[in-house]
């Protein structure tokens, strides 16, 4: 025990260690005072808004907590999975925007293995592993592509990625949805039919929607960690990602497989992003609807962001937009817009992105002190 | 008159003193040097003058006034200009944008290009830097770029001029030209801080020396009063060996073999043509050779990073089929790229993960593909004592070291994965004395014991000293042979530049 600690407290001796977590605390906080300026601005009460936004985004305790709670966690895993799929792909110097796109891919995957035939007689937790394989292999894929792209004919990632989120998107909703996968219509049903009850996520909440899915991503997000800092392959995609300005040529000499790695990280970077995508189909929707309300790939980024890539950021920072999100309804009583949370969250986004003037104010604001003290 | 003057200047961070009391005082035109190994503290010095850092404490004065410079502006403004050694130019600008930028003369509100261009010409006539003032900036070699720096602080009033390391990106007649220029700026009355850790170049020029050490002033001395080897030491704190002790050792069996390589370079160019040579257990070959004359091709070859057009690379006697560094390192080539910081280094890594990169899949680093921090941990602590890399922290990252123990690091990496054939390629490029012996202990000690050693460097005293048989290269093909024992700097200057052809018996 003591070893681990020392071992997890000495490492951190770098200079301004503390600014990672720092950063997009302050980042927040920012973003909360120019809220209370926009809310001031247009004539309502901020603090009445704060204390609706966060009184129902199920972080504190309060009336119907445990609902809200439920919520935010449940919305949490979503971003949380979108996230992750930017950070990894991000940890090796790849700027990957198609969470979006193999988001849905792993939706309308995990639709179809909870509903087919020979797969929806099985015990629910044999199909419920053979759902989340089939659909986090073909979320993989979907990202392996563009990092096959990348490898091997070198397109830049961001044009592949915008692309293949297109291709999916008409590909599901103008053809899959309404043609080959299309409900039976005599059912009343649209959209894809409802999925078995096998392949429904199990509830953990009495009285709640809250599933496993919150643990699973828990669990993602430990092993999204582990797989960085702790394996042979993880190590050289941090290398890959330290070295993109020089080519990643250092690796390359001491005789990575850059090519290899590059498709590799883009395979899980896709297959994270597709759990998040079965968890709406299997715990929410329970079908793949007619028209999707997408847009978690892109809060993804966001969530990315302010977590700092790191994967513990991307769970904490995850939850915090489900708790805004979760919270967006009960602004409205403040007559407020529902769209506020994104509000905030656009605006947290945009003081990480003015990191290093926040990184100036803050050491502004702290270090003259030190060094006077000592 | 005094130009310049420092006193008690402290510069403090975390863990390390940086500049320790530091007093100088600097007369009106003089060239005065500031000489010292990397991380001395000559540039944390030089940024305190500038305006980059502020001082713990001590206190500026410039032409006898006391001055605070909080920023460059004020520097700038105290008519203290500075060129970095890397060029803050936009290389899509015409030279005289690129001076007037940020400080146009204008019409109206419009930018005034001919009042530029003519103010350009005068000033490059009145301190002798020639420029074409319509030429893009991009097109001008290194040499050229760094006058329209000069000019750039020159147009600004800059009366005490720094230069970081001017020469450290110049070939040889473009450091002539600067140092003419720098002369010619004394002349004029202006004031030189030239640093560097090169030696030869500061006794050429200065008129004054002052030497750091781990941040502390060593000594000023005038350039008539001493001589590179006191200089060395000083810088050093105690006697360096300049001169490269010969070590024989009886040659072995072929270890590489290149034969009819010809490569293609990523601009397309056949660089290197129809090369072959062998190296020998136990012998270094050098490579010498005016820069751009095939070397790079050569080694983006040997490392695997270009698949040459034609011929073949022999490792451990065996033919490399499929050429990519993959290979060449599984046969047992270890790499001292000529850029550690692009090539070598992870530099946001710490020092235990930067020694184990490209064994760090072996054991006992790693197991299933799992990594074993005790003992990478353990093996870091062994070559952090074994290279003798300051500070012994294996947390420390490779940013923050200084280039010298970057090297080392390096070097502990390379040399403990399992080799029998070195390609160093200008293995002491902008190292100072004391970590270029480093360097050639360690290659001779590679020698020693039946390494073949591939040498390829553009400083003749490293390769007269330290190769058991030199080729040049020339326009991409081997120009002759020879050996150091056989030859002259003055032999092998004129092979480099094509002027004099050897016979190779192969």
């Amino acid at each position: 025990m003591k070893i681990i600690l020392k071992r997890l407290f000495s490492r951190r001796k770098e200079e301004y260690w503390w600014m990672t977590i720092a950063v997009p605390l302050v980042s927040i906080l920012f973003a909360l005072i120019t809220g209370v300026i926009f809310i001031k601005i247009t004539g309502r009460n901020p603090i009445r808004a704060y204390e609706l936004l966060f009184g129902s985004s199920g972080l504190f305790p309060g009336p119907y907590w445990k609902n809200h709670f439920a919520e935010m966690l449940l919305s949490s895993s979503m971003f949380i999975s979108t996230g992750l799929a930017f950070a990894i792909a991000a940890k090796a110097g790849l700027f990957s925007i198609g969470a979006e796109g193999q988001f849905i891919v792993g939706g309308i995957v995990a639709a179809y293995f909870g509903y087919a035939k020979p797969f929806a007689g099985l015990p629910a937790i044999l199909h419920l592993i053979i759902v989340f394989i089939m659909a986090m292999t073909a979320g993989g894929i979907w990202g392996a592509i563009a990092g096959w792209l990348k490898a091997k004919k070198g397109i830049h990632e961001v044009i592949t990625t915008i692309m293949l989120n297109w291709i999916a998107l008409y590909l599901i909703e103008d053809w899959l949805v309404t043609g080959p996968m299309k409900a039976n219509v005599a059912t009343g049903v649209s959209g894809t039919p409802y999925i078995s009850a096998t392949a429904k996520l199990p509830k953990i909440l009495p009285g709640t929607r809250l599933n496993i899915s919150f643990i699973i991503i828990a669990a993602a997000v430990f092993f999204t960690w582990y797989f960085l800092y702790r394996t042979t392959i993880g190590f050289e995609i941090r290398a890959m990602g330290h070295t993109l300005v020089f080519g990643m040529e250092a690796p390359k000499a001491s005789g990575v497989n850059i090519d290899r790695r590059i498709i590799q990280t883009m395979f899980i970077s896709g297959a994270a992003a597709s759990l998040g995508g079965s968890f709406i189909i299997l715990g929410i929707l329970f079908q793949y609807p007619p028209v999707f309300e997408g847009g978690y790939g892109f809060d993804g980024i966001a969530v990315a962001l302010i977590g700092q890539n790191e994967p513990i950021g991307i769970l904490l920072a995850g939850i915090l937009i489900g708790a805004l999100r979760t919270g967006a309804t009960a602004v409205q009583l403040a007559h407020i817009p529902k769209t506020f949370p994104s509000i905030i969250e656009g605006l947290i986004v945009a003081f990480i992105a003015l990191q290093e003037l926040v990184r100036y104010l803050i050491i502004k604001l702290v270090v003259p002190k030190r060094s006077e003290s000592g | 008159m005094k130009a310049l003057e420092v006193k008690n200047i402290i510069k403090r961070f975390p863990g390390v003193l940086a500049n320790d009391n530091i007093n100088l005082s600097i007369n009106k035109s003089e060239i005065y040097s500031i000489v010292g190994e990397n991380g001395a503290g000559k540039s944390t010095l030089m940024k305190i003058i500038y305006g980059l850092y502020t001082p713990t404490s001590g206190e500026i004065y410039v032409f006898g006034k006391k001055v605070k410079i909080n920023s460059s502006n004020d520097a700038i403004k105290l008519k203290i200009g500075m060129v970095h050694q890397e060029f803050m130019l936009i290389p899509r600008f015409s030279v005289t944008e690129n001076i007037v930028l940020g400080h146009e003369p204008r019409k109206g509100m419009f930018f005034d290009r001919k009042v530029a261009v003519k103010e350009i010409k005068e000033i490059s006539d009145r301190y002798g830097l020639k420029v074409d003032p319509l030429e893009k900036v991009e097109n001008l070699p290194v040499g050229i770029q760094q006058r329209v720096e000069i000019l750039k602080i020159l147009r600004r009033g800059a009366e005490i001029l720094i230069f970081d390391e001017p020469t450290a990106v110049l070939t040889p007649e473009e450091a002539e030209d600067l140092f003419k220029t720098l002369s010619f700026l004394r002349d004029s009355g202006k004031t030189i801080i030239f640093i560097s850790h090169k030696l030869k170049e500061v006794m050429t020029i200065s008129d004054r020396i002052a030497v750091l050490r781990r941040g502390e002033l060593q000594g000023v001395v005038y350039k008539e009063k001493t001589n590179e080897k006191e200089l060395a030491r000083m810088m050093v704190g105690r006697d360096v060996v300049l001169e490269i002790p010969e070590a024989l050792v009886k040659r072995g069996d072929t270890i590489t073999s290149v034969r009819n390589l010809t490569v293609k370079n990523k601009r397309g160019i056949v660089g290197l043509k129809d090369v072959s040579f062998d190296v020998h257990s136990g012998e270094i070959l050098g490579i010498a050779g005016v820069e751009g004359n095939g070397q790079s091709e050569l080694i983006d070859a040997l490392i695997g990073f270009i698949k040459p057009i034609g011929g073949s690379i022999f490792l451990s006697g065996k033919k490399v089929k499929l050429i990519n560094p993959r290979n060449m390192r599984k046969r047992g080539m270890a790499y001292i790229p000529e850029d550690r910081k692009r090539r070598g280094l992870i530099l946001p890594f710490k020092i235990k993960d930067n020694v184990i990169m490209g064994q760090h899949n072996k054991r006992p680093f790693s197991r299933n593909g799992i990594l074993n921090d005790m003992a990478i941990e353990s093996f870091a602590e062994k070559k952090v004592e074994e290279f003798d890399i300051r500070p012994r922290d294996i947390y420390t990252k490779a940013a923050n070291l200084s280039g010298g123990t970057q090297q080392k690091v390096l070097l502990a990496r390379e040399l403990s994965i399992n080799h029998n054939f070195i390609l160093a390629s200008q293995p002491t490029r902008g190292l100072d004395i004391g970590a270029m012996e480093f360097v050639y202990k360690m290659l001779i000690e590679e020698k020693k014991r039946g390494v073949a050693v591939l040498l390829v460097s553009l400083e003749l005293s490293e390769i007269m000293g330290l190769a058991d048989r030199i080729l040049v290269l020339y326009e991409g093909v081997i120009i002759g042979e020879t050996k150091p024992g056989e030859t002259s700097e003055e032999e092998l200057g004129l092979m480099m530049l094509g002027l004099k052809k050897k016979e190779r018996v192969m």
